[in-house]
């Protein structure tokens, strides 16, 4: 059965410098793909080309059989893949609960309809107590928490999530990893862009490395921990070979 | 007590109060005033919905006011069609005229829609100048109201009673559209991509869609004024209904009053109407002299003569202040001590 | 044919102005970010300032340039320390707001005081012309051009070749790593807004001898002057050079071939087109 989506050879070139070169991967529906590399590897570009938010300038993106390379994003949350931002993106003077009605409205017939299914998107993620505040004034942890239940209000067949554990402590970390694994459980498919080895370790089903704009290695978490390259991608020559 | 706290409690009684008025006044002038608060309201409603929800700042929405105006008044003297028939035409163009805009400029990033605004009003203005066959040019067109007759009803537009009532009419449904926006989804996308525009793609809103849908109501809503000024004061020229002036007044009554609400508009149109008023007719004039400004020396001289220019100066100055001190206007400042206080409160 | 070169070297003329203005604007642009809608007031306050030292002092006003421009420049640097700086974070529409309402009182005060008053600044020169080859040329805008390019000239100088102007290029690039590599950038921001005021202000001395002077002259010249930047591309100031004798030009040949009273609407018009089909402007920095 063919993969829900589908990355087949993108690049994507800003004049001369490569942000992405020829890279490929493939997301199983109902797995979680972790995304990691250093700083500068090209991941929220290739999470830009498959959201609609960059052109590609080579290459093909298919999601569930359509294809999606340069089409507009509001399109592309309409046909059930959404994402969260790696410099959260609140809509700040609105309330909590109406930031995630605006996810919701993507697909109920109503505001009220929206409404009811945006508390209960609030409840998964523990702030439904939180429905009245302003989104512009939350702490870091839950602004992740409700950019997640909003993107989760569109109910998506597949979420994108850009270093949503970034800046968050432990507790709140751990948090966010018991969310995403619970999502994956009501059967939705999942890229999760990580600096956090271990929270890769335990929520992904396998594992895409890019270096450089191009894709170092693949694998299962294990294999792709093992893998002297990536090692010396990360953490330089020397210590690979140890 | 509860019953006072209700937004909407506040406003039914207003409107009653309003509705009930002309019975107890009969100063033309004092009812003069309420139409012009009336026609504010309606004006800055209108603007709130693109400028206010959508954050799109039009500074030429006077070409949509424009627009009506003068259509009602051309196909008036023309063709002798009423202007409350003349201004779905003046409504139609202006919405088309707000499709293109949106069209050019909708789909860039930045402040080009301000500056497209402005110059889309100055072609209008422009326009209504030099073609002198169509408009008159700056002599302006000068037109009778027929009375309105529907079946048994007949309507007289003599004196100010009437357009009260009509003014009236126009401001509620204004406000109760803005009420209706804000609460739809229109109203929710709009401020969405407001807030942030990406985070509001990525949660499948259609950016130029919602842009220009919010638009097209607020040009179409604003025209409709433009029809009812033009049958309420029987001239327009292209000044009066085109000018930059009134484009900057729209904003104003926005900002003053509070951005993005429903109520802020009409507190901004009536601290507008009351000074401008207050201004042209020399009573702020009186009332610093009556404070003990003496009126023999060169200052007070001076303000005699120049107070009654000086509201467009006036209207520099708010805006000024407004943005520097109250970005969110006088409901935005209060609802802030409000909020203030409930701390204060909540944490003693 | 002959209509034709007048009308284009007419049109570069009046283009060095609008070019003049259209660079101060665009320097503040490039700096700031900052739309700065009072820029025709500054050039108003040139054109009364011109007019009050030739009617006070007898001063040419080709000559009061040289005093209108560093008042202008102290005048310009005030504002933005007092006003401008306030709201350098603030949205996007609330600075456009803050200097519409600015330059609203500049005008209106400037009419409380000197009245509505149409006023001529009339130079033995002012309605003279010469012929250069088959085409006639008026003195003060020829006069007032090669002004223009030695000012533009000297501008390109200070941008490229001295320190302040190194510091407001990188400001204009990247505000951030400016500040990162140690560029005062408010003082930057406060000298751009006060080169962006005097080009203003020699623009307004430079036009007084052609022009009507009066309170409101100034909105004309912000809206040219936006199209000229946008034509050129926002905070480019080779753009705004460039896009300054276009605007000039086509306004020249369209009150050549179609009518004086339709100049204007051609230019607004061309505004809309550029929006349309190249927003970023010829020269374009900013990203659409």
């Amino acid at each position: 059965m063919t993969a829900l989506l589908q990355v087949k050879n993108v690049s994507r070139y800003f004049g001369g410098l490569k942000a992405n070169e020829d890279v490929s991967f493939e997301v199983p529906q109902g797995s979680i793909l972790g995304l990691i590399g250093p700083n500068g590897a090209g991941k929220t570009t290739i999470f830009n080309c498959i959201t609609g938010f960059l052109g590609l300038s080579r290459g093909e993106i298919f999601f569930d059989g359509n294809s999606i390379g340069g089409v507009q994003p509001d399109r592309i949350c309409k046909l059930g893949m959404v994402r969260t931002f790696q410099k959260v993106k609140p809509l700040a003077r609105l309330s909590v609960l109406d930031n995630v009605v605006v996810g919701a409205l993507c697909r109920t017939r109503s505001p009220a309809q929206a409404r009811a299914l945006a508390r209960e998107q609030l409840e998964l993620v523990h702030m439904g107590h939180r429905a009245d505040a302003l989104a512009g004034g939350l702490p870091i942890g839950e602004r992740k928490k409700l950019e997640v239940a909003r993107a989760l209000a569109t109910q998506p067949k597949m979420v994108l999530l850009d270093e949503v554990m970034g800046g968050l402590n432990p507790a709140e970390s751990e948090d966010l990893i018991e969310l995403i694994l619970a999502v994956k459980k009501r059967g939705l498919t999942q890229i999760v862009i990580e600096h956090d080895m271990k929270a890769i370790m335990r929520i992904s089903d396998r594992v895409v490395v890019l270096n450089a704009g191009r894709k170092l290695a693949e694998g299962t978490p294990q294999e792709v921990v093992a893998n002297p390259a990536v090692v010396e991608a990360y953490l330089g020559a020397a210590l690979a070979e140890d | 007590m509860r019953l006072f706290r209700s937004r909407q409690a506040w406003l039914g009684l207003l409107l009653i109060a309003c509705a009930l008025l002309p019975a107890l006044i009969k100063s033309p002038y004092a009812l003069h005033l309420f139409i012009l608060v009336f026609l504010t309201v309606m004006l800055g409603e209108s603007w709130n919905i693109i400028g206010g929800f959508g954050g799109q700042y039009s500074v030429g929405h006077a070409a949509y006011f424009g627009i009506g105006a003068y259509t009602s008044m051309i196909l008036l003297r023309d063709h002798q069609i009423p202007p409350w028939f003349g201004v779905w035409a003046g409504m139609a163009i202006a919405v088309a005229v707000a499709l293109v805009i949106g069209a050019i400029c909708f789909r860039l990033r930045g402040p080009y829609f301000v500056l497209a605004s402005i110059a889309v009003a100055e072609i209008m203005r422009n326009g209504a100048l030099n073609w002198k066959g169509l408009t008159n040019g700056a002599e302006g067109i000068l037109a009778e109201v027929p009375p309105f007759v529907l079946g048994p009803l007949h309507i007289d537009f003599v004196g100010k009673v009437p357009y009260f009532y009509l003014g009236l009419i126009l401001a509620v449904m204004s406000i109760v559209a803005n009420a209706l926006v804000r609460v739809s989804k229109l109203g929710y996308y709009l401020q969405a991509v407001r807030e942030d525009q990406d985070a509001a793609h990525s949660l499948g809103i259609p950016i130029a869609l919602t842009k220009n849908t919010g638009l097209a109501i607020s040009a179409a809503l604003t025209a409709l004024g433009g029809g009812f000024y033009a049958l309420y004061t029987g001239f327009i020229d292209p000044a009066g209904v085109l000018g930059i002036d009134v484009s900057i007044q729209l904003v104003l009554v926005c900002i003053i009053g509070g951005i993005g609400t429903v109520a802020g508009p009409i507190l901004g149109a009536v601290v507008l109407v009351v000074l401008s008023e207050a201004l042209r007719s020399n009573l702020l004039a009186s009332a610093l002299f009556a404070v003990g400004v003496p009126q023999g020396s060169a200052i007070g001289q001076f303000l005699k003569t120049n107070l009654a220019q000086a509201h467009v100066l006036v209207y520099g100055i708010l805006v000024v202040v407004t943005v520097l001190f109250m970005p969110d206007g006088f409901l935005g400042f209060f609802r802030a001590i409000v909020s203030r206080r409930k701390r204060a409160e909540a944490n003693s | 044919m002959l209509v034709l070169i007048q009308a284009l070297v007419s049109g570069l003329l009046i283009g060095g102005i609008y070019a003049l203005i259209g660079i101060g604007l665009t320097l503040i642009f490039g700096v700031m970010r900052v739309i700065n809608f009072a820029q025709g007031e500054l050039v108003m306050l040139g054109m009364y300032l011109a007019w009050f030292f030739f009617t006070r002092f007898g001063l040419d006003p080709f000559v009061s340039v040289v005093l209108c421009m560093p008042l202008l420049f102290l005048f310009g640097a005030l504002l933005q320390r007092t006003l401008i700086d306030r709201v350098l974070d603030a949205l996007p529409q609330n600075q456009i707001l803050l200097t519409i309402g600015l330059g609203l009182v500049i005008s209106n005060t400037v009419m409380l005081l000197f009245t509505s008053d149409y006023r001529i600044l009339s130079t033995t020169y002012s309605s003279s012309s010469f012929h250069l080859a088959t085409v006639s040329l008026s003195t003060p805008l020829a006069v007032s051009f090669l002004v223009t390019a030695g000012l533009t000239a000297l501008l390109y100088w200070f941008l490229l070749k001295t320190e302040t102007g190194a510091a407001i290029r990188a400001t204009s690039q990247d505000r951030d790593a400016a500040q990162l590599m140690g560029i005062d950038v408010r003082s930057t921001s406060r000298i751009a807004f006060g080169i962006g005021s005097a080009l203003a202000g020699a623009a307004g001395a430079l036009i007084a001898p052609t022009y009507y002077i009066y309170p409101q002259v100034g909105g004309v010249f912000t809206l040219k002057a936006f199209v000229v930047v946008v034509l050129g591309g926002m905070g480019s100031v080779v753009g705004a050079t460039l896009g300054g004798l276009i605007i000039g030009t086509a306004e020249s040949l369209a009150g050549a071939y179609l009518s004086s009273g339709v100049k204007d609407l051609v230019v607004y018009g061309l505004f809309l087109l550029v929006l349309l089909f190249k927003p970023a402007g010829l020269l374009g920095k900013s990203r659409v």
